[in-house]
């Protein structure tokens, strides 16, 4: 028996563990699953405070806080012997004293570590016959809001500000049956990463205000996505409902972003798919631009686009890598040289208690694949010659004109939104936007990443690969299909060293490295 | 009036004297740089110097009010939320205006056997205040104490750092003239 390693039994199961792990984790592994509350993996501190983990291990003559206890070589465990279940009941009894119990127009019901323990432990009806104590709410950041009263101060809140963020300006303030949660008065916490505090709290009582009453846990609907606001590559779970984002949770991905994600990544996806959204192909007759078919519209581009002739291109850095593979098979085709990709930079904020997670200079979540794919960045949208060809792919052309490429002969605008400078375009065709379509991304660090699909684009818009798969079959029949998103990553892939021996059911959800990283440039 | 003193005692001097000299600033004047010189002093690290700061600033203003918070947050590196959070947990640094005269009433067991209820309610309706509010005129505040160690000569009453022993409800109105007569000191 190595030495770094520790062999326990916990309910009967034995299970070997590093040296140094808490029995709660050891408990995990050997499937049993201590309720706990101010304990959370991401979290170094453990105070030990909620007193929900007690367990009893055998020879010692109290039970035990499962969370600090470090596993030791032939303990006994029972994390469901008598006396620690009575000792949780109490626990939850006592948490329950002063508690609303108002579930029903709670936004963490359904999702709430109270709730299921006191389902799973609690009695029916409290003996507590006293007046309940009335905290109110406060609100705590500009979008935080906080319900004293639901807190039942496991402290995750503070512990992750002052350990991970490091900003000690949340604190409990009064103490006992009293204590509340509070920033100094008149201030309000101001951190780039304080939305994790609402993740960490395991009750209702701090809440995101855009979530407030928005939806209930059981109505989302659920997607594993990639977060789409900088290059670091967040892991983040969509939650839908009715076809519209209400709120995006960091996903634990331990090389990536841990259990954590900033603010303006949260904002992000909810913000991405609003205004004037693209939903029918568009085709230019005359003077107008005229809604058709997809078939239409494809069969129109592949007569008369001007196939080999040359001209300018420019794509954005928040395509997914099949797109801005597909699309350079589609540039390669118009006879266009590489094109170029705007990248629209920020000030970096770091996370001093986790130091891999940065919000990255690079506000768009694929330049690496971009550059992957060889297209390189540039600062203008570029401007085509009278009659030349001009594609510009994803780029919003924010700062463009509504004459941008009226000269140009011929003007394919492939987007999400209807913009001012897509105005001369010959032809329009709807993309679908961030979280309408299955993918992958490379982040700064050459990790690819699946995402996928959360709802459903606006009327007929498509994913980007599938568009351009559909019209390049149409000029060169014998192309093999890109029938799902599998299959455009293996053909991606197949055409890309830097993937190889990558396929998108072998990323799975935590990702996968390009070989030769350091072919990735230009990423920060 | 500065009284002169010496860093052993600088964190055990009495927890409250009532409005006498009110500021401010806590940390301009030379016997505000002097005393958090000497309580820093006393520690290893300044965080440690927080209650002995706390303390002085009530001991100047009579309660600890949010911008003496910011003061000694400032002073000691600390971040003012950190200071609020201190200073709420100990009941006995005042969070409100005390008032020029702070009376509290002891109504621990020995105390409460000899009346101390009454004497509470007596105090209550001689200034017309409610429990730990500070009447209008700003000269009395009037709350219950835990146990203030004189239970050989219950009811205790303490009115800022002064001790009253013996008081009944009848009595009452001799203390207030008593205080009343010998201004706030």
């Amino acid at each position: 028996m190595s030495e770094h390693v520790v062999s326990l039994t916990v309910d009967g199961v034995e299970v070997k563990v590093p040296a140094g792990t808490p029995v709660i984790q050891a408990a995990e592994r050997a499937g049993s699953v201590v309720p706990h509350y101010c304990y959370h993996p991401g979290i170094p501190s453990r105070p030990a405070q909620c007193r929900m983990c007690l367990v009893e291990i055998e020879g010692q003559p109290k039970l035990q806080p499962s969370c600090v206890m470090i596993a030791q070589e032939g303990m006994i465990v029972h994390t469901q012997s008598e006396q620690a279940l009575e000792a949780r009941r109490s626990v939850i009894e006592f948490l329950l004293l002063n508690h609303p119990l108002d579930c029903p127009i709670c936004d963490a019901a359904g999702q709430c570590m109270l709730q299921d323990y006191a389902y799973e432990t609690g009695q029916l009806s409290s003996r507590y016959e006293e007046p309940k104590l009335v905290l109110g709410r406060d609100r705590i950041a500009e979008d935080i809001l906080y319900f004293a009263d639901r807190c039942i101060i496991c402290t995750r809140c503070v512990r992750f500000m002052e350990d991970i963020a490091g900003d000690n300006s949340l604190v409990v303030a009064q103490r006992g049956h009293k204590a509340y949660i509070d920033t100094f008065p008149g201030q309000e916490l101001e951190h780039a990463f304080r939305g994790n505090i609402v993740d960490v709290c395991p009750v209702g009582a701090l809440v995101h205000e855009d979530f407030v009453f928005k939806a209930r846990a059981w109505d989302m609907d659920t997607a594993p996505g990639i977060c789409a606001g900088c290059s670091q590559g967040c892991n983040i779970e969509v939650n839908v409902k009715e076809n519209q984002v209400v709120r995006v949770k960091p996903r634990y991905n331990a090389d990536v972003n841990g259990y954590w994600m900033c603010d303006e990544g949260r904002r992000h996806l909810v913000m991405a798919n609003r205004g004037l959204r693209l939903d029918v192909p568009m085709i230019r007759r005359g003077d107008v631009l005229e809604a058709v078919t997809w078939s239409e519209a494809i069969e129109w581009i592949a007569a008369s686009a001007p196939w080999g002739a040359g001209g300018v291109a420019v794509v954005h850095p928040g395509e997914s890598n099949e797109t801005l593979f597909a699309l350079r098979e589609l540039i390669g085709a118009l006879g266009i040289a590489g094109g170029g990709y705007r990248m629209s930079r920020g000030e970096e904020v770091e996370l001093p208690g986790f130091p891999r997670l940065k919000l990255r200079q690079d506000r768009a979540p694929n330049g690496a694949g971009a550059e992957l794919f060889g297209f390189s960045e540039t600062d203008a949208v570029p401007v085509p010659e009278a009659g030349q060809t001009l594609l510009v792919a994803g780029d919003r052309l924010l700062d463009a004109g509504s004459d941008y490429g009226a000269q140009a002969g011929f003007y394919v605008y492939l987007g999400t939104h209807m913009t001012e400078g897509a105005s001369s375009a010959t032809v329009i065709l709807p993309l679908a936007g961030a979280g309408e379509a299955d993918g992958t991304y490379v982040n700064f660090d050459g990790l690819v990443q699946r995402f996928h699909q959360a709802m459903q684009p606006p009327g007929v818009a498509r994913p980007g690969w599938m568009v351009i798969d559909r019209l390049l079959r149409e000029v060169e029949p014998d192309r093999p299909p890109m029938r799902d998103v599998a299959a455009a990553f293996g053909s991606m892939a197949a055409a890309t060293p830097e993937l190889e021996g990558l396929s998108w059911r072998g990323l799975g959800l935590k990702g996968g490295r390009t070989a030769g990283r350091a072919t990735v440039t230009g990423a920060r | 009036m500065t009284r002169k003193i010496h860093p052993a005692v600088v964190s055990a001097q009495p927890f409250q004297v009532a409005n006498l000299r009110p500021t401010d600033r806590l940390f301009e004047d030379e016997e505000g740089r002097d005393r958090l010189e000497k309580a820093i002093s006393r520690y290893p690290d300044k965080r440690a110097a927080l209650l002995p700061m706390l303390a002085y600033a009530q001991e100047r203003n009579g309660w600890v009010s949010p911008e003496s918070m910011q003061q000694v947050a400032e002073a000691l590196d600390l971040t003012p939320a950190y200071v609020n959070s201190v200073a709420t947990f100990y009941t006995m640094y005042n969070k409100h205006p005390t008032g020029r005269h702070m009376i509290q009433v002891c109504t621990c067991v020995a105390c409460h056997l000899c009346g101390g209820e009454e004497v509470f309610e007596a105090f209550l309706e001689a200034t017309g205040t409610v429990p730990g509010a500070m009447s209008e005129d700003g000269k009395y505040v009037v709350m219950e104490a835990e146990c203030l160690g004189a239970c050989g000569f219950a009811t205790a009453v303490q009115v800022n750092d002064r001790y009253f022993e013996n008081v009944t409800p009848e009595t009452v109105g001799e203390v207030l003239a008593r205080l009343e007569q010998d201004g706030g000191e």
